[in-house]
């Protein structure tokens, strides 16, 4: 028997104290106990190392080079270089500024149109799970229909858009080739995709609030406006700030609408940061410089995710 | 529940009037692709007004089931998704149960680390893999596209069951282990059963995932490993336009989706909110 006080053959649990008489059980026990989370996190872990840390270690030493895959006279070291380059380097630049200036747009307009349809169908009416369904329908639309769809409705000799503009006595727009107007396209689509997301996360968090401080706020008179803004958006703040983190991640990974959309054009008008990444890789072939554009894009996924990690998950 | 004017009997008809308003602007690219799919050619072309009458013919479906290799294009997003989802699912789960059951050091950040992946945009990935797989052979594999995938779907799955091993009981593990149970034993008897519907959830997730990746198909398969919605865009692309077809083409792309999203409406919110439909 063991002295009262050692804690050694003894498993304690929150809820039960069990005595454990074998000895040979007990150092087997704490064996696997120490180390069993290997047997289980191991492969998955390890799995993600080689396809995730590995990759993106390679590619950090990738950028450090000057490489082009097709030309092997083309490759040479040149250190921190490449990113000084960058710095400088008009294409990337243009392509780094459309790429936030897309996400800021975007994440701006999903979030006041989830905002105001969410506080407009907060309330009980008849049919309103279909309304909401229905609303979220575009949300499951493959980004790549998506994109392919509204390049259709975009066309000016056929597309259903210049038929509406039609009607109200526009003619026909050639969106998709002149710069100004295809950058608006994207972002049109984007938003009619995703802003039911917004809303959905937003809606989620109105029913979720508490009701007696707006019964409150009803007895002291308050108008619809001073509470919509001294009440209902305080309140909702967290849900927003969460709501507009995830956006701003999903937005930043754009690529496939644009691609089949625009593929960046006319011009470098809709070359956006990932399009930019894609067409240096795989149309021209310099790995190195565009492993280099991806740290960058890399570095601004991680600020963000760092900011989504301390506001939600602390 | 306070009533405004939204509730008052005029106010209530203006109501549904906005929300008609908000749902046909809503679905109308939704009715383009459905309806366009079942359009002849020569009625695509001829009018603008996507209201005016055609005769609904499914040539544009046959054309792309039989006449081009569309349905061997499934059938490789289906094996991309299915062995995706196999092997997410199963080693996610063994990892999500090591997260939630032993307490080790850096537990924690350890699973924030998993967590944090998710946030790379693939694009910046697609460079590396490219290089890598190239050099290795994987490059329009199924073994290439499926590592590809799973990269950005098993930290999801972790992530998505994580709170399924959690919520049960130390008590059942703790009663297994003293009938002389091993944890492994414990992982399959006791939890798998208890965690089955957590794991559907997480599998139809991963198919859904992995059926809708298109960069990452694009640039690790090129002639034989070529998936659904990458054909779907080689309509556009390789002879001129062809709207029939590919809208025909992603009608079919889009009905699993939708199939599983209306299962999955429970669940949706959680779903959404980790992986994002990309």
């Amino acid at each position: 028997m063991m002295p009262p006080g050692e804690t050694g053959g003894i498993i304690q649990s929150k809820r039960q104290v069990i005595f454990m008489s074998e000895k040979k059980l007990m150092s087997k026990k704490k064996f696997s106990e120490r180390f069993g989370h290997l047997g289980f996190l191991g492969p998955g872990m390890i799995f993600l190392f080689l396809v995730l840390i590995y990759p993106l270690a390679y590619s950090l030493r990738l950028s450090l080079y000057r490489f082009s895959l097709t030309d092997a006279t083309q490759r040479w070291f040149m250190g921190l270089e490449q990113y000084i380059g960058l710095l400088t380097d008009a294409p990337f630049l243009q392509s780094l500024y459309l790429h936030l200036a897309f996400i800021v747009i975007c994440v701006f307009f999903q979030l006041v149109i989830g905002l105001l349809v969410a506080l407009f169908l907060n309330r009980d009416f008849y049919g309103d799970r279909v309304v909401r369904s229905l609303l979220l329908i575009p949300v499951f639309i493959l980004p790549v229909v998506s994109g392919l769809t509204f390049r259709f409705m975009y066309n000016p000799q056929y597309g259903a858009i210049n038929w509406l503009l039609g009607l109200v006595g526009f003619g026909p727009i050639e969106f998709l080739s002149r710069g100004d107007t295809a950058f608006i396209s994207i972002i049109i689509q984007d938003i009619w995709r995703m802003w039911p997301f917004m809303f959905m996360i937003i809606y989620s968090g109105l029913q979720a609030l508490p009701r007696e401080p707006f019964e409150a706020v009803k007895i002291d008179g308050a108008s619809k406006f001073q509470e919509l803004f001294y009440l209902t958006i305080p309140m909702l703040k967290p849900t927003i700030v969460v709501a507009i983190i995830l956006r701003t991640i999903d937005v930043l990974k754009v690529f496939t609408e644009v691609f089949v959309m625009t593929g960046g054009g006319p011009g470098r008008a809709t070359t956006l940061l990932s399009i930019h990444i894609y067409r240096n890789a795989f149309s021209f072939f310099n790995m190195g410089y565009a492993a280099a554009s991806s740290y960058v894009m890399v570095l601004l996924a991680m600020a963000i995710s760092v900011i989504l990690i301390k506001k939600v998950y602390a | 529940m306070e009533r405004g004017f939204f509730d008052r009997s005029v106010g209530r008809i203006i109501f549904y009037l906005l929300v008609l308003l908000l749902l046909v602007l809503q679905l109308f690219p939704i009715y383009i692709i459905i309806s366009t799919s079942f359009q002849s050619n020569l009625d695509i072309w001829a009018s603008m007004s996507p209201f005016e009458s055609f005769t609904p013919t499914l040539d544009n479906y046959r054309y792309v089931l039989f006449r081009r290799p569309f349905l061997q294009r499934i059938r490789v997003s289906i094996i991309v998704a299915v062995f995706t989802t196999i092997f997410s699912v199963s080693v996610g789960a063994l990892a999500s149960y090591g997260f939630a059951r032993y307490k080790f050091k850096g537990n924690k950040s350890l699973s924030m680390a998993v967590l944090a992946t998710r946030m790379i945009p693939p694009i910046t990935l697609c460079v590396p893999f490219f290089m890598l797989m190239s050099a290795i052979g994987l490059l329009d594999t199924y073994s290439g596209l499926i590592i590809a995938h799973t990269s950005f779907i098993l930290p999801f799955v972790i992530w998505l069951t994580l709170p399924f091993f959690e919520k049960i009981p130390q008590a059942f593990e703790d009663a297994a282990l003293v009938d002389g149970c091993t944890r492994l034993q414990s992982f399959y008897k006791i939890f798998l059963p208890m965690v089955a519907p957590g794991l559907v959830v997480a599998a139809i997730f991963s198919f859904l995932f992995s059926w809708n990746d298109f960069i990452y198909a694009l640039i690790l398969g090129s002639s034989r490993i070529q998936t659904a919605p990458v054909a779907v865009s080689g309509f556009i692309g390789q002879f001129g336009p062809e709207w029939g077809a590919m809208t025909a083409a992603g009608t079919l792309v889009i009905i699993p989706v939708f199939v599983f999203a209306m299962i999955l409406q429970k669940y949706l919110i959680d779903g959404l909110t980790a992986g994002g439909i990309d």
